[in-house]
C-alpha cells in the first residue's frame, strides 16, 4: 500500500487571503476551514469592500464569489488588473465555465471553482495559486532523483532510465513543475487533458497508476503519493 | 374641486370628445352653407341692379322718369329702391329720401337708407348702386336684402333644431364606441391579472376579426403558449433532477443511519463516512453535469470558435481512454487518417468525443471492443464510436437523440448516462448532427455536415 501522508506541507502558515463572499454562513465555513490549515483569512461581504481590501495589496491571494450583490466578481478582477494589481484570484461560482470571460480569466493565470466544491479541492487550488512560480525556463526538470529532459523527451530516476509514452510524459512534466503540491483529479483533468466534464470512469487514477508503476519501482521509496479523497502529490523521497 | 366619478372615466371623456367633434363639424357645415348662399344672392342682386342702372341711365331724361315710375309700380313686394337726384342733392323722383353717403359710382354696396313710400319714413338695409348722369343728376338703384337675413335666420333655426338630435346621436355613438373599446380593454386587463396571478392557461379573448386589437391578442396568446410550454419543460427537468438526486441521497442516508447503529470502532465509522462522502459526490456530479448541459444548451452562440482539426482530436480522445479500456480488458481501436477541419469550439468538441468514448468503455463488458473512428460518408465527416455493449433499444433511440436528459425512460436505462445528454447539447450548439444507431452494440455518431 502507498503511504498516505498528511495534507500538503504546511509551509503556507499565515499566508494572508482575502475572501469576498456575500453569504455569511459560507464565508464563515470557508474561513474556519482555511484557518485550520494555517491561513489568515480576511473577509469582505460585498464587492466594494472587497475591491478596497484587494487594492491594499495585503492579501497574497483572493477567493471571490462570482455573484456578489449588484456586481459581477469578474468586474472586480478587471478593475484590479487595470490598476496593475496582480494578486491571483480564485473565483467561486454556481455557474459553469463555458463563457468566454472565464476562459480569459484562466488564461490570465487565475482559477475558477464551481460550487459546490470539496474543501480539499479549494485548498489545493489556493496552494497552487500561491505557489505559481515564475515560469521555469530550464530544459531539465529535477525532483530528487527524478530527471525529466524536455528537449530529449527522456526521463530518469537516478541511473534508471524510464520509458514514457507521450501522455505519461505530459502528466509527469505537469507534476514535476508542481512538486510537493496537492493536485486534485479535477485539476489534472483540466490542466493536463483540458477536460472539463467529470468522467464516469476513473480516468485520472488509471493514468496515474500507469505512471506510478514506472516512476516508483517496488524497491524504491515512493515519490507519487495518493492522498485519499483528495488527489496526488509528487515529492522527493525523504 | 372633485369631479363626479363618471366624469373621470375614460368612456365619458371619449364620448365627450366625439360629441364635441361632431358639433363642431355641424356648425362649420351650416356656416359654410349660409356663407355660400349669401354670397351667391348678393352677387345676383348686384348683377340685376347694375343692369337696371345701365338701362335707365341710357334712356332720355323723359323716358327715364317713366322708367323709374314703372319700376316702382311693378313692385308688389316693395323691395325696390329707386331715386333720381339733382346735382344739388334735391330729390327729383323716387322713393329714396337722399343719396346714401360714401357711394362709389357703379360699384354696388350695402347702405342703410330712409324709404319714403312705405307709409312713412322707414329705415332699411339695402344693396344700392349709383351713377352720376350727364346732366349732373344722380341716379340710385337699390334692392332690399332682407331675404339674405331671412336665409341666415333659416339656417340658424335649422342649426338649432338639428343640432340637438345630432348632439344626442353623437353622444350615443361616442358612448357605444368608447365603452366597447373600454370593455375589451378591461376584459383583457382582467385576463392579464389572472395570468399574472399564475394561471398560465388563461388566454386573451379574440373576436375572430382582423383588427389590430385581435392581432395583438393573437400575438400575446402565442407568447403565452410558448411560456407555458417552457415552464412545463422546466418543471419536467426539475422533476427529473429531483429523481436523480433522490436515489444517491437516499442511499447515503441509509448508510449513515446503519453506520450510527452498527459501527463498533472509529475505523468502521470512518469507512461509513467515506462511503457517504462518495455518495454525496455522486449527487454533486449529477448536479454539475445537469448545470453544464443546461449552460451549453442555453448558450446562444459559440465563444471560442476556430478551425478544429478532427484527427488530433480523435487521437487524443483515444489516447486518453486507451489505458482505461486496457484495464477493463476492452479493446479500443482508433482509426483516423483522413483529416478534416470543422468550425467549432475545440474544447467542447473534445469533450463530446471523449464523452462518447467514456460511455462506450464504461458499458462494454470485459473482452468487448470499442471502435473510435473518423470516416467520410457521402461527403460528410463522421466521428463514430461503436461498442459491443448492450446497446440502446430501438424504441428509445428516438427519444434519446431528441431531448436526452429529459427523456425519463432513457435516463433510467443502464448505459445512458448524462454524458450522452452533454454530447447532444454540444452537437446541437454547433449545428452538427448526433445519431444513435446499432453497431455490434451501440453506435453513436457525430456528423459534421459539408457546410462546416
Amino acid at each position: 500500500m502507498m503511504s498516505t501522508p498528511e495534507m500538503a506541507p504546511r509551509n503556507w502558515l499565515m499566508a494572508r487571503l482575502l475572501l469576498i463572499e456575500d453569504d455569511k454562513e459560507t464565508a464563515e465555513e470557508i474561513r474556519a476551514e482555511l484557518g485550520d490549515r494555517g491561513f489568515d483569512v480576511d473577509w469582505a461581504a460585498n464587492g466594494i469592500e472587497g475591491l478596497d481590501k484587494a487594492r491594499s495589496g495585503e492579501a497574497e491571494a483572493i477567493i471571490m464569489d462570482r455573484l456578489l450583490p449588484g456586481m459581477d466578481g469578474l468586474t472586480i478582477i478587471e478593475a484590479l488588473r487595470q490598476e496593475g494589481t496582480r494578486t491571483p484570484v480564485l473565483v467561486l461560482s454556481a455557474l459553469g465555465a463555458v463563457d468566454d470571460r472565464i476562459r480569459g480569466l484562466r488564461a490570465g493565470g487565475d482559477d475558477y471553482l464551481t460550487k459546490p466544491f470539496a474543501t480539499g479541492e479549494l485548498i489545493a487550488r489556493i496552494e497552487a495559486l500561491l505557489r505559481r512560480p515564475a515560469e521555469i525556463r530550464d530544459t531539465v526538470l529535477r525532483v530528487g532523483p527524478l530527471e525529466l529532459d524536455l528537449i530529449e523527451r527522456t526521463a530518469k530516476r537516478g541511473d534508471r532510465s524510464i520509458d514514457l509514452l507521450p501522455r505519461e510524459f505530459r502528466l509527469l512534466e505537469y507534476m514535476m513543475r508542481r512538486k510537493d503540491q496537492m493536485l486534485t483529479r479535477a485539476m489534472l483533468l483540466e490542466e493536463v487533458w483540458r477536460y472539463k466534464f467529470v468522467p464516469q470512469t476513473n480516468l485520472v487514477d488509471v493514468h496515474m497508476g500507469r505512471l506510478r508503476r514506472k516512476v516508483d519501482e517496488p524497491n524504491e521509496p515512493p515519490m507519487i503519493h495518493n492522498v485519499r479523497g483528495m488527489g496526488f502529490i509528487l515529492r522527493a523521497p525523504a | 374641486m372633485r369631479l363626479p366619478e363618471f366624469v373621470r372615466t375614460t368612456t365619458f371623456r371619449w364620448t365627450l370628445a366625439v360629441a364635441g367633434a361632431f358639433v363642431l363639424c355641424v356648425v362649420v357645415l351650416f356656416g359654410f352653407v349660409y356663407w355660400q348662399t349669401a354670397t351667391y344672392m348678393t352677387s345676383t342682386f348686384d348683377a340685376l341692379l347694375t343692369g337696371e342702372l345701365q338701362i335707365i341711365a341710357a334712356d332720355s331724361p323723359e323716358r327715364r322718369l317713366t322708367q323709374i315710375d314703372n319700376r316702382l309700380r311693378n313692385d308688389p313686394r316693395r323691395v325696390r329702391i329707386t331715386g333720381l337726384f339733382a346735382a344739388d342733392g334735391h330729390r327729383i323722383t323716387g322713393n329714396l329720401e337722399s343719396v346714401p353717403p360714401g357711394l362709389v359710382p357703379d360699384v354696388p354696396a350695402n347702405a342703410t337708407i330712409v324709404r319714403l313710400d312705405n307709409g312713412g319714413r322707414e329705415r332699411e338695409k339695402v344693396r344700392v348702386v349709383a351713377r352720376t348722369l350727364q346732366g349732373g343728376e344722380v341716379l340710385v338703384i337699390g334692392r332690399n336684402v332682407d331675404e339674405i337675413a331671412q336665409i341666415a335666420d333659416i339656417v340658424r333655426r335649422g342649426l338649432a333644431l338639428g343640432l340637438l338630435p345630432a348632439l344626442g346621436l353623437a353622444l350615443v355613438i361616442g358612448w357605444v364606441l368608447s365603452s366597447r373599446a373600454q370593455d375589451r380593454l378591461s376584459e383583457v386587463n382582467r385576463k392579464i391579472q389572472r395570468i399574472a396571478a399564475g394561471d398560465l392557461r388563461e388566454r386573451l379573448p379574440t373576436h375572430g376579426g382582423n383588427d389590430p386589437f385581435d392581432q395583438l391578442a393573437v400575438s400575446v396568446n402565442r407568447m403565452l403558449g410558448e411560456i407555458e410550454t417552457l415552464i412545463q419543460e422546466i418543471a419536467g427537468i426539475g422533476d427529473n433532477i429531483a429523481h436523480d438526486l433522490r436515489t444517491p441521497l437516499t442511499r447515503v442516508r441509509v448508510r449513515l443511519e446503519r453506520g450510527r447503529e452498527r459501527a463498533q470502532t472509529l475505523e468502521e465509522l470512518r469507512t461509513v463516512v467515506d462511503q457517504s462522502i462518495a455518495g454525496l459526490d455522486q449527487s454533486l456530479t449529477i448536479i454539475t453535469a445537469l448545470l453544464r448541459i443546461a449552460e451549453i444548451e442555453h448558450s446562444r452562440r459559440l465563444e471560442g470558435i476556430s478551425e478544429v482539426s478532427l484527427v488530433p482530436l480523435v487521437r487524443e480522445a483515444g489516447d486518453l481512454y486507451e489505458p482505461i479500456a486496457e484495464d477493463k480488458s476492452v479493446t479500443l481501436k482508433v482509426e483516423a487518417t483522413e483529416d478534416t477541419t470543422v468550425r467549432g469550439d475545440r474544447d467542447l468538441l473534445f469533450e463530446a468525443i471523449a464523452n462518447l468514448v467514456d460511455n462506450a468503455v464504461k458499458f462494454t463488458p470485459a473482452g468487448g471492443r470499442v471502435e473510435l473512428s473518423l470516416l467520410r460518408r457521402g461527403g460528410e465527416s463522421v466521428v463514430r464510436v461503436s461498442d459491443t455493449g448492450p446497446g440502446i433499444p430501438e424504441t428509445e433511440r428516438d427519444a434519446v437523440t431528441k431531448r436526452f436528459y429529459r427523456s425519463d425512460k432513457s435516463r433510467r436505462t443502464e448505459g445512458l448516462g448524462l454524458g450522452l445528454s452533454l454530447v447532444a447539447a454540444i452537437v446541437k450548439l454547433h449545428g452538427f448532427r448526433f445519431n444513435i444507431t446499432t453497431g455490434p452494440g451501440c453506435a453513436a455518431e457525430i456528423v459534421f455536415p459539408r457546410a462546416h
